[in-house]
């Protein structure tokens, strides 16, 4: 489902570097590491937001680092994405929000759209939010309101960057609860950046660590816990001792 | 960023490639928002949505300030006018200067100001929070839906608005010209008349229209070309004021030459 192969991308310094994953169909990936490790370039990769200088992104066979932009545009109908920021259009309602990749994917029936808006916002525990303004929001709320965009369309792949960034420990649970039903209920193949291990390993299938732009772990998720990878054990297990 | 050690030579340089690099940008999404004019490949809803808010809400702002304009040329020129007995000449200056220069610049001017500085903290606002690549995570490209829109209804605003602006200064002048010097209406309207002619108009049609696209493209590339979070947005708005307005009098001095 998605194929990353000797991936390097690089700003001012080199951000990834020979990235190879593999992340099967219909399953839950956690991509974890330290800050600046290259996590959320590695996603918008995949997204085909960034374009890598040297190696291959293939998301449903399609090496999406060489389509033109009609072609990418058809990859990306069928992924959603939930941004760090929630990326939510602040000119537009709750409602509106939910409602805008149905309206762009030539969704017009306004009943069936209305639908699929509140089943969202039922799914998420906002239900008589349509008409607020993401201004109005808490942190929680608009996360929620996040989710609900980006499964909407019940895109295949879903990409997750940090769905729990400066929540509480409730909220966070609830949010993973929540990426894990939908997940499950709707059988998406679902990447996940977060820095709230001990959460995000309660939903995960895979996961996989990364280092100063590097893959150094990929595995399933009780394979992360029993590592004994020096860098791997410190950081699942959130030691002080080490050598992070 | 420009260090300690850096000299002046180092420093001209510096600025010179962030000059090239801001005009280069410019100029490349010029070209983009070009392709994507043939055939048409813009949002109708977001087109309507901003010439509402760029031309109909700037209504008041350039009335006050065409009105006043029309009103100051005519105490300045006050003096002359009764030295030299001119007054038949009072609505053919007001109505040269004003149509082939003032009306255009000073519109546009206050444009940028309300319009430009404004599309600039939106985009970057948007930019910084991920919301434009939102719009392309959901297959839509912000170019035809976001910056094309934008670019076509400050063109057209302004043009617009020049032409409201310019009738709203000629009838502030005729007002003061009469109320300050007592050069009828008729006297003013009838030298306007006889000594204007129509390219005198389109001069400052058309540098309306240049001025339109120079405040669009500067304030889409700095909301787009953005870094750096909240105060990379004050930067950006900062820079894309002063480039409008720069490019405001470039155009200026070009077109004069070329249209004369």
């Amino acid at each position: 489902m998605i194929e990353v192969t000797n991936v390097w991308k690089r700003f001012a310094a080199p951000v990834l570097r020979d990235v190879t994953l593999r992340v099967p169909q219909g399953c839950l990936y956690g991509l974890i590491g330290p800050g600046a490790a290259g996590k959320s370039v590695l996603l918008k990769c995949l997204a085909g937001l960034l374009r890598p200088e040297r190696g291959s992104v293939r998301v449903f066979g399609e090496a999406i680092e060489s389509l033109d932009e009609v072609s990418l545009q058809a990859v990306r109908n069928r992924v959603g994405m939930l941004f760090q920021n929630n990326a939510l259009f602040d000119h537009l309602t709750v409602a509106e929000n939910i409602a805008f990749p149905l309206r762009r994917r030539g969704v017009t029936d306004e009943a069936e759209i209305a639908e699929r808006v509140a089943d969202r916002l039922r799914a998420v525990s906002l239900p008589g939010f349509e008409q607020r303004l993401p201004g109005g929001l808490s942190g929680g709320q608009k996360k929620r309101v996040g989710v609900a965009r980006a499964t909407v369309t019940r895109a295949d792949v879903v990409l997750y960057d940090e769905p729990a960034a400066g929540l509480d420990p409730v909220t966070s649970q609830k949010i993973f609860d929540l990426l894990r039903r939908e997940q499950q209920e709707a059988g998406a193949t679902v990447v996940m950046v977060s820095s709230d291990i001990d959460r995000l390993l309660t939903v995960t299938d895979r996961v996989g660590m990364m280092l100063d732009g590097a893959l150094i772990f990929d595995g399933t998720t009780a394979e992360a816990q029993g590592s004994l990878h020096p860098v791997v054990k410190q950081f699942v297990h959130g030691e002080v001792d080490g050598p992070l | 960023m420009a260090t300690e050690e850096e000299g002046p030579a180092a420093q001209t340089g510096r600025a010179v490639l962030s000059l090239a690099t801001d005009v280069g940008g410019a100029a490349v999404l010029a070209a983009r928002l070009a392709r994507r004019m043939v055939p048409p490949r813009l949002d109708g809803p977001e087109l309507w949505r901003n010439l509402y808010r760029m031309g109909v809400r700037s209504l008041p702002i350039v009335g006050v300030t065409a009105l006043f304009t029309g009103g100051i040329m005519v105490i300045q020129a006050g003096v002359l006018i009764r030295r030299f007995g001119a007054e038949g000449l009072l609505g053919w200056g007001a109505g040269f200067t004003t149509l082939r220069e003032v009306g255009p610049i000073l519109i546009a001017l206050m444009f940028s100001g309300r319009v430009g500085a404004n599309n600039t903290a939106e985009l970057a606002t948007m930019t910084v929070t991920e919301q434009i690549d939102a719009l392309e995570t959901l297959a839509i490209d912000p170019l035809s839906y976001l910056i094309l829109p934008r670019v076509l209804s400050m063109v057209v605003m302004l043009f617009v608005l020049t032409v409201y602006g310019d009738v709203l200064a000629l009838l502030g002048a005729a007002f003061m010209g009469d109320a300050l010097l007592g050069v009828s209406t008729a006297t003013f309207w009838n030298g306007l008349l006889d000594a204007i002619r129509v390219w005198d108009l389109a001069t400052g049609l058309i540098k309306s229209a240049l001025f339109g696209g120079v405040i669009a493209l500067s304030s889409s590339h700095y909301g787009l070309s953005v870094s750096g979070g909240a105060p990379g947005v004050g930067r950006a708005v900062n820079a894309s004021v002063v480039a409008s307005a720069t490019g405001i009098f470039v155009c200026d001095y070009l077109a004069t030459y070329i249209l004369q």
